[in-house]
């Protein structure tokens, strides 16, 4: 009687637990499109006084599980008042070194700071900081709108607030139906709208424009550099380094949990072994040698094409000219800055 | 940000435990669960129902069995009588406790577990990364809940007994101690039940394997300590082993709950409260501790 009963109420709840999660099997409704984003809404700026408290410091923040280290003796800063790109293959590190940084996970050893408090030691959090750190993060059965009004009741918020960043974020027609008939842009977007529930100094964005349409990813680049220019604290992680080239004014490069490189974009990419190369083909490459003299390099391929870094194709052609050799092509090749991200952060990746 | 109307009106209280508990309500009330947790309560509540009247109606009014009629007479005259009449309307004032708790139960292993479930444990945690206050919200919110469903269920048997007891055409008060002191017994054992489930749920995370485990230890803890403790008493013959199976928790809780004694060698009502609070309290403090600790990824 007892295991009977035990398995019908089994049965039950485990039924109950796969409707909550379960909007998989229901007939999905086409998302109306979000709303256009209007113009750039005027974001309230932050007093110069109050600058310092954006400031993310990063000091020695270690994270070992027992199959190994994700993150190793990282150390780095995160100004005010810029976007600032958190760069790393998967698996580098990105999203534990943030989820330190933010308490959920405990650090082995190092600390991370938010204008000099631990995130679990500042006075109402989420009226600091705001983060997203993934898409689909509410009960698939609840919907927008209760999602955040829940969050503003534990937080002390007033709960009308939950609808301003509904509108905030574009999703205001969204509002009152279940998270888990939402797409994966409206899920980003519900993520950015908690974020900015209590109108916080610093936001950490983990894989933003992930799922987001062109569309969206020009509103959530529009919006993180409105929130910078402010003098909010912006860090976006991310593993495309094009992706961030156009976003971000600071970058942080990490792999394998270490810290690769770290400064403006411009200092960062510079760096990079990106120099340009030309390729040259030629039937005498010894006499092509001689005329350009000691200052270029040249190496030979197998297949017989020659790449010459130290002189630009201008520079090449004069000088066979000069030396009467034949050159059958002769081609500029710009550098590929993801291409040397990639080789930069080769290798020190390991899948996990 | 950008302006807000909403923030600039009201100044934000923070994070204050009278709006953490009613956030915990809120995650409830604004899904299916709480619902089916309801109707499912009510279902247990009915069939119990059902079962209390006819079982005491054969105790009343015994069927015609030759085999042992003898004995049916005597236990019908025994159920007769004023203090006979009293456990008859006490189990039927207490109907569904067996059942009703297992659901209590399980509704504080949802609160505990279902944040974990559906990936919304980590924006909690970043509202209140004090976790013991949000584990705190969650028990004081299992334990109103408990209340209001225990609130429930004695209404419905409020209405059934007097009808049951005038059918059966025997009378006796329903507010006697004798009666009351159950009812009572059951709120404690609803509440109880409550923080347990969050406990467990807090500790093990997984919201299907707390599930099964604590429907495990709720059906077939009775079954196995009732087993050992029959076997150890078929070797030694000594009367106090019998009383031992109280140690299970489930066993503890219809020791607490019952009217006389809920079986034979039973230990007084007063240690099963002991034992089932003291398990309810060790596994919210444990729960409680590792939700501290771990890492929420």
């Amino acid at each position: 009687m007892i295991i009977l009963l035990a398995v019908i109420v089994l049965g039950g709840l485990i039924w109950l637990m796969r409707r909550g999660r379960g909007t998989a099997g229901r007939v999905e409704v086409p998302p109306p499109p979000p709303r256009p984003p209007g113009p750039p809404a005027v974001v309230r700026p932050i007093p110069r006084e109050r600058l310092a408290d954006g400031r993310i410091v990063i000091t020695g923040l270690t994270k070992e599980y027992p199959a190994g280290r994700v993150v190793d003796s990282l150390s780095f800063v995160v100004e005010p008042g810029r976007v600032t790109g958190f760069l790393g293959p998967n698996g580098a590190g990105k999203t534990t070194t943030l989820r330190m940084l933010l308490g959920l996970v405990e650090a082995t050893a190092g600390t991370a700071t938010i204008g000099g408090f631990a995130y679990a030691d500042l006075d109402q959090p989420i009226r600091r900081v705001g983060a997203v750190l993934e898409a689909g993060a509410a009960h698939k059965g609840r919907t927008g709108r209760d999602h955040l009004r829940i969050i503003c009741q534990a937080a002390g918020l007033p709960l009308a607030r939950a609808d301003e960043v509904l509108e905030l974020a574009g999703i205001a027609q969204a509002a009152s139906r279940d998270f888990g008939g939402y797409s994966l842009g409206m899920r980003q977007r519900l993520g950015v709208a908690t974020a900015l529930l209590g109108d916080p100094q610093v936001l950490l964005f983990d894989e933003p424009a992930n799922g987001l349409d062109p569309e969206g990813i020009r509103w959530m680049r529009e919006l993180l550099r409105g929130l910078a220019a402010s003098g909010r604290t912006v860090l976006v992680s991310s593993h495309l380094l094009g992706e961030m080239e156009q976003l971000a004014d600071d970058l942080i490069i990490i792999a394998a949990g270490r810290l690769i490189a770290q400064g403006t974009v411009a200092s960062v990419t510079g760096a990079m072994p990106h120099a340009s190369r030309t390729l040259v083909r030629t039937p005498d490459v010894a006499g092509l040698a001689a005329a350009l003299g000691g200052d270029a390099a040249i190496t030979q391929a197998s297949d017989g094409d020659v790449y010459i870094t130290g002189a630009d194709a201008a520079a090449i052609g004069d000088a066979a000219l000069r030396a009467g050799v034949a050159i059958h092509q002769l081609v500029t090749q710009s550098p590929d800055l993801e291409a040397a991200f990639l080789e930069v952060t080769a290798g020190k990746a390991a899948i996990r | 940000m950008l302006g807000s109307p909403a923030l600039d009106r009201a100044s934000a209280t923070g994070t204050t435990p009278s709006r953490l508990v009613r956030a915990e309500f809120m995650k409830l009330r604004t899904t299916s669960a709480w619902w089916l947790f309801l109707g499912g309560f009510l279902l247990f509540t009915a069939l119990a129902l059902l079962n209390n009247w006819f079982s005491n109606h054969y105790l009343l009014y015994p069927q015609q069995d030759p085999a042992d009629r003898a004995q049916a007479l005597a236990q019908a005259a025994q159920a007769h009588t004023p203090a006979g009449v009293a456990a008859i309307a006490a189990s039927m004032m207490t109907s569904g406790q067996f059942l009703s708790v297992l659901i209590v139960m399980l509704l504080g292993v949802h609160v505990a577990t279902n944040e974990f479930a559906q990936q919304t444990a980590v924006t909690t945690f970043l509202t209140v990364p004090r976790r013991e206050r949000v584990v705190a919200a969650k028990l004081a919110a299992a334990a109103c809940s408990a209340a209001l469903l225990w609130l429930i269920a004695t209404a419905i048997d409020a209405v059934v007994t007097p009808v049951f007891l005038h059918t059966q055409h025997v009378s006796t008060s329903l507010t006697g101690w004798v009666v009351v002191r159950p009812v009572l017994a059951s709120l404690l054992a609803f509440v109880i039940w409550a923080v347990f489930g969050i406990g467990l749920g807090a500790l093990l995370r997984d919201q299907v394997v707390s599930i099964v485990v604590a429907i495990g230890v709720y059906g077939g803890g009775f079954a196995v300590v009732e087993l050992v403790f029959h076997a150890i008493y078929d070797l030694s013959h000594q009367g106090w082993i019998l009383g031992l199976p109280v140690i299970a928790p489930a066993v503890a809780s219809q020791v607490m709950v019952t009217a006389e004694r809920a079986f034979p060698h039973a230990p007084p009502q007063w240690v099963g409260a002991v034992i089932l609070t003291g398990y309810a309290l060790a596994l919210a403090a444990a729960g409680t501790a590792v939700t501290r600790r771990r890492d929420v990824t």
